[in-house]
């Protein structure tokens, strides 16, 4: 196994040389419709699988399933390993299961805006951040699979590595890669069915009723109104939304999302007042998400990002507040 | 005491018990190094990587050797310092509320600013930062953070994997 893994990092280290040669600023043709396939699959598949998810030491198998059609699309993950969770998601609601603390997160979208995801004529403006090319085809979980690379163009993002089904164009395997080339997560399907998918799969299997609700109770916010800005903003990402919600059980918190296309970088601004815990300034790792803390004017403000930690924390060290007029 | 170390660290203590725990922390010995083991086990069970053994102890030798910063004090006459403690109810609150939106208690208070806030650009240098544990929260930032993410429509449901993988077993029964 640490042979395999050699070979990938020695692999993604080749061929991160490779990408340092000059690239062209259009992306080749056919990798940008490859990208396109997969999000047009994504949008479009019924499917049920078993994936694993790998990051640092941790391993997790999850099932999926996946129904789309005309009544909506819903999908139902279920993580088989550690801590038994659940999230179900369909066109204007997540809702997270757990079953040991009897708890459902509940997060509804608010408007379109609200779970913006990628449109398909968006995609060409990845081209900005990211070089993009083809790879090597490789099977997959018995699936023939194209690849994809994006290899960002600066240090504020990571790199991706996608192999799609040739037919389909599903996703079967997704990898994160840093400058150096290292792994720092990686998505692959080991059994997949593409196809029809009876309704019970997609619905929770807890019978939740007397379980808490936590609702983040989504709003539309604006607020640079109560005096809240970004002097500058993180090159090549921009706002996609801004809302106040609840976070957990009770705080409400400010939200703002910034996103280059491929990832998301989170703004909180919450009161210092009322905390229950101490705040730790400073910057933590979750495998591909960086959070970093820092109090301004009497709030916390943490900043979440599937982003290496510079952009994270260039972004945290931004948030100003001043006094509105 | 160490049931009552373990009831500090989860909050459940109150003011006068708690003051009587912290001030049994204040002597090394087995109370103290009661607290670091339940940190120690508290990150393992969170899956955050716990400090190397006697990293304190070398943080406080380093620190000792560090030369002193002195760092410029507030006087006592600014008043724009003095203006801005006091807590008003902050117009934009009433501007939020007039547009319809939801109303927030915490943009109802005026947070202390200076009075010159820093120009765009000039905020805190770009030092390497601590690395600290995850807030405990974490969980609730990246599902927060998640359903934004355009990683949803390249992967549907898939990336919320990474969402509640470790939150402590128990921790909200």
């Amino acid at each position: 196994m640490l042979r395999i893994l050699g070979l990938a990092l020695a692999f993604c280290g080749a061929w991160q040389a490779q990408a340092q040669s000059p690239v062209p600023a259009q992306a080749p043709a056919d990798a940008m419709s490859l990208l396109r396939r997969i999000y047009e699959a994504t949008e479009n598949l019924s499917y049920s699988g078993t994936f694993v998810y790998h990051q640092g030491e941790r391993t997790e198998t999850s099932r999926i399933d996946r129904i789309a059609g005309p009544g909506g699309n819903v999908e139902r993950l279920e993580i088989l390993d550690g801590m038994p969770r659940e999230i179900v998601r369909t066109r204007d609601t997540v809702r997270c299961y757990l079953p040991e603390s009897q708890t459902v997160k509940v997060e509804r979208r608010i408007d379109a805006r609200a779970f913006p995801g990628m449109l398909p004529e968006h995609i060409s403006e990845l081209a900005r951040n990211y070089s993009i090319s083809r790879g090597e085809r490789l099977r997959i979980a018995g699936y023939d699979c194209d690849a994809v690379v994006l290899t960002p163009k600066d240090d504020l993002r990571y790199g991706y590595k996608l192999w799609a089904d040739v037919n389909s164009g599903m996703l079967l395997k997704a990898r994160t890669f840093n400058r150096k080339g290292e792994v720092v997560e990686q998505f692959t399907f080991a059994q997949l069915t593409i196809g029809k998918v009876p309704r019970e799969r997609v619905r929770t299997k807890h019978a939740a009723q007397n379980w808490r609700v936590e609702d983040a109770a989504v709003a539309p916010a604006n607020l640079a109104r109560a005096g809240w800005s970004i002097g500058a903003e993180l090159p090549g990402f921009r706002k996609v939304t801004e809302v106040t919600r609840r976070l957990g059980e009770a705080r409400p918190v400010g939200q703002m999302v910034y996103s280059d296309g491929m990832v998301a970088v989170s703004v909180f601004i919450e009161p210092l007042t009322g905390r229950s815990e101490a705040v730790r300034p400073g910057l933590s790792s979750l495998g591909a998400f960086h959070i970093y803390t820092r109090e301004v004017a009497n709030h916390v403000v943490t900043v979440v990002g599937e982003a290496p930690a510079a952009s994270v924390q260039r972004l945290a060290n931004q948030v100003e507040y001043r006094r509105p007029q | 005491m160490k049931a009552k170390i373990s009831a500090l660290m989860d909050g459940e203590l109150d003011g006068r018990e708690a003051a009587g725990a912290l001030e049994a922390l204040r002597a090394e010995g087995e109370v103290r190094e009661s607290w670091r083991t339940y940190h120690l086990i508290s990150d393992a069970m969170r899956d955050t990587h716990p400090l190397s053994a006697g990293f304190s102890a070398r943080v406080a030798t380093r620190l000792a050797g560090e030369p002193t910063v002195l760092a410029p004090k507030w006087g006592f006459n600014s008043r724009p310092l003095l203006e801005q403690r006091r807590w008003q109810v902050l117009s934009a609150a009433a501007s939020v509320a007039a547009i319809g939106f939801v109303s927030l208690s915490f943009f109802s208070q005026e947070p202390s600013v200076p009075a010159q806030p820093l120009a765009a650009g000039a905020a805190a240098p770009q030092a390497e930062s601590a690395q600290v544990a995850p807030p405990a929260a974490a969980n609730d930032y990246l599902l927060a953070h998640q359903a934004y993410s355009p990683r949803i429509s390249l992967q549907g449901v898939a990336p919320y994997v990474r969402t509640v993988s470790s939150e402590r077993r128990g921790s909200r029964q």
